[in-house]
């Protein structure tokens, strides 16, 4: 299958008000499918709409490359196959629904009422058609994005943020929508900080953390090892704490007696379970968990984080020489 | 060009809703419905400083609406989005300023006309139906006053480009008022054997790269000492050509930085 989306060494970097230089994506590789719904995640800052701009040609990257449907970005052929629902969006607020889609439908030379209103329909509109915009809640004009997005019936969406600040009724009614875009064979670029959501529509993700790529692939090889948590009571501080360093992979919590090991599930739990009974401790439970993209990002982000330090701390180091 | 023609016709539809340039409409139009109560004079006076003093009204009040209009018109898109959603379609960023651009002189061009209204209905009311002829000579001041503001609305989009909407308020309101008022003075300091070869070559050089706003304020002699307008039409051709020619290299200009800008 052929790549929806590739980028090579993709770099944008912004000067701060004190002169320095930032690489807010820096070096970036991403591969994305045809076909599939990819999840582009990572921390608030972390770059993730930096890039979708720049795979849209809205702002011009330092270095690096960049293709989209196997052209290069900027080529105005592929804008009347892709689309794009920016966060946090502000549509003409004079307008109608019905006349927002009018509207974005001409600047693809599009001149269809019927197709107009099928997608209110399909976003659940039809009835505030002739509502306009600054009548229209947070939900709503999310609602009305999307279905601006498929005027052109596009190939590849780009969706940044697609369901914030909706309710969980419209948030499931987004997501089957995303969900029908892959029966249709589309492919679809999602950043999100809805984990939950994530785990369950997409196929491949990337978790980038300060520009760079902290993890990237299929999503059920990145969720192998799952982590299992055990309750204990009766114990005291001091040997809770030895786990700290006994079993560095594991999380550890302690309060009023109660100790919550959570560790991961390739670790042999018996001598755990043996030592808190030496200790007198009553296990109160053994909960096995499969890992969740949840644990999955804290980890990628927490262990991204130090390596990041030192890597800059070496770098730095290495300049004042 | 339909690409260009929905953005402009989505902007007259934003800029005619807006509330501040409808208060500055409501107050021009006030003016010139009272302006003849303002008055004092003989009968035969009071017409030619009516006309004076209402066209001039027209023609504060159309600048004020081009510059408001037009400074806020591209940060307002990139700050609140709209133009992401714009650019991602198969729209290039001159069309997008080209069609931004002809909104803003659209919707100014609806206000200019219904001021024009407002003023040939006074003339009517105060001097009666039968100088009606007259009263359409009136409106000719105006549609000069039309082509000078289009200008005036080129520089404020080519400024907007790239300076925030404070300093192009100034730049913009700086250069109509220089273009409009200093224009004759220059030409009389560059045109003068007399005067020191800098000045000369400064007045030369202003004159000739600011755009000439005086060109257009051709009702009032008292601004324009030295126009003698021989045959009227060819004058209001040629400064009509002088302003599309210098809209034109404005628009270029405003498009060549606005393609290698980030949004
Ligand atoms: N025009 C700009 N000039 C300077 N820095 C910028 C600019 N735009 C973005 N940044 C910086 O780039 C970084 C990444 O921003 P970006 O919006 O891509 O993050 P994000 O991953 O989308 O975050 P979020 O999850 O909060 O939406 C931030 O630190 C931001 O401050
Ligand atoms: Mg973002």
């Amino acid at each position: 299958m052929a790549a929806a989306i590739e980028t090579i060494n993709l770099t944008k970097t912004y000067k701060t008000r004190g002169g320095a230089r930032v690489d807010v994506v820096d070096n970036l590789d991403l591969h994305v499918e045809e076909g599939e719904i990819f999840g582009f995640l990572g921390p608030n800052g972390a770059g993730k709409t930096t890039t979708i701009k720049m795979l849209l040609g809205i702002i011009y990257p330092t270095s690096g490359e960049g293709f989209v449907l196997g052209k290069e970005i900027g080529d105005m052929d592929v804008h009347r196959l892709i689309s794009y629902l920016p966060e946090k969006p502000y549509y003409y607020e004079h307008m109608t629904g019905m006349e927002i889609l009018r509207f974005y439908a001409s600047l693809f030379g599009i001149k269809d009422d019927e197709k107009c209103q099928r997608l209110l329909e399909k976003v659940n509109l039809a009835s505030d058609a002739t509502k306009t915009i600054s009548q229209y809640s947070k939900g709503m004009q999310q609602r009305i994005g999307l279905a601006q997005s498929l005027l052109n019936d596009p190939k590849l969406l780009f969706l940044d943020e697609p369901t914030g600040g909706l309710d969980p009724i419209a948030h499931i009614e987004i997501r089957d929508l995303i969900l029908q875009f892959r029966e249709e064979g589309k492919t679809c670029f999602i950043s999100s900080h809805e984990l939950s959501d994530v785990e369950r529509i997409c196929d491949r993700v990337a978790i980038i953390n300060k520009g760079r790529i902290a993890a990237q692939g299929p999503l059920d090889e990145l969720l192998k090892g799952g982590r299992i948590e055990i309750t204990a009571n009766g114990l005291e501080e001091p040997f809770a704490h030895s786990f700290r360093d006994t079993l560095p992979s594991a999380i550890v919590s302690f309060s009023h007696g109660r100790l919550i090991l959570d560790v991961p599930d390739e670790i042999d739990i018996n001598p755990i379970l043996d030592a808190i009974r030496d200790k007198n401790g009553q296990v109160a439970s053994v909960i096995p968990r499969r890992k969740r993209l949840e644990d999955l990002f804290v980890e990628t982000i927490s262990e991204d984080d130090p390596k990041r330090a030192r890597e800059d701390a070496a770098r730095k180091k290495e300049e004042s020489k | 060009m339909r690409v260009i023609l929905s953005i402009a016709s989505t902007t007259v539809g934003e800029a005619i809703r807006r509330r501040v340039l409808l208060i500055i409409l409501l107050i021009g139009v006030l003016f010139l419905a009272v302006a003849p109560g303002l008055t004092v004079l003989s009968a035969r006076q009071e017409r030619t400083v009516l006309i004076g003093m209402t066209l001039g009204i027209i023609q504060l009040t159309s600048a004020v609406i081009a510059i408001v209009l037009t400074v806020y018109m591209i940060p307002n898109e990139i700050e609140r989005r709209t133009i992401y959603t714009i650019l991602c379609k198969p729209v290039q960023r001159w069309q997008f300023l080209v069609g931004k651009y002809l909104g803003a002189v659209a919707a100014l061009g609806l206000m200019m006309a219904l001021m024009t209204i407002v003023l040939v209905l006074v003339f009517a009311l105060q001097q009666g139906v039968q100088q009606m002829d007259q009263l359409v000579l009136l409106a000719k001041a105006p549609a000069m006053f039309f082509v000078q503001m289009s200008l005036l609305a080129a520089v404020a989009i080519f400024f907007s480009t790239f300076v925030s909407p404070l300093v192009n308020f100034f730049l913009s309101g700086g250069l109509y008022l220089v273009g409009s008022l200093f224009n004759s003075f220059f030409e009389v300091i560059s045109s003068n054997p007399n005067s020191p070869a800098l000045a000369k070559g400064f007045a030369t050089f202003a004159n000739t790269i600011l755009p000439n706003f005086a060109n257009y304020n051709v009702q009032n002699p008292i601004i324009n000492p030295g126009q003698i307008i021989e045959n009227e039409s060819i004058y209001y051709v040629r400064v009509t050509i002088y302003g599309l020619l210098y809209i034109g290299i404005l628009l270029v200009g405003g498009i060549v930085i606005f393609d290698r800008r980030e949004v």
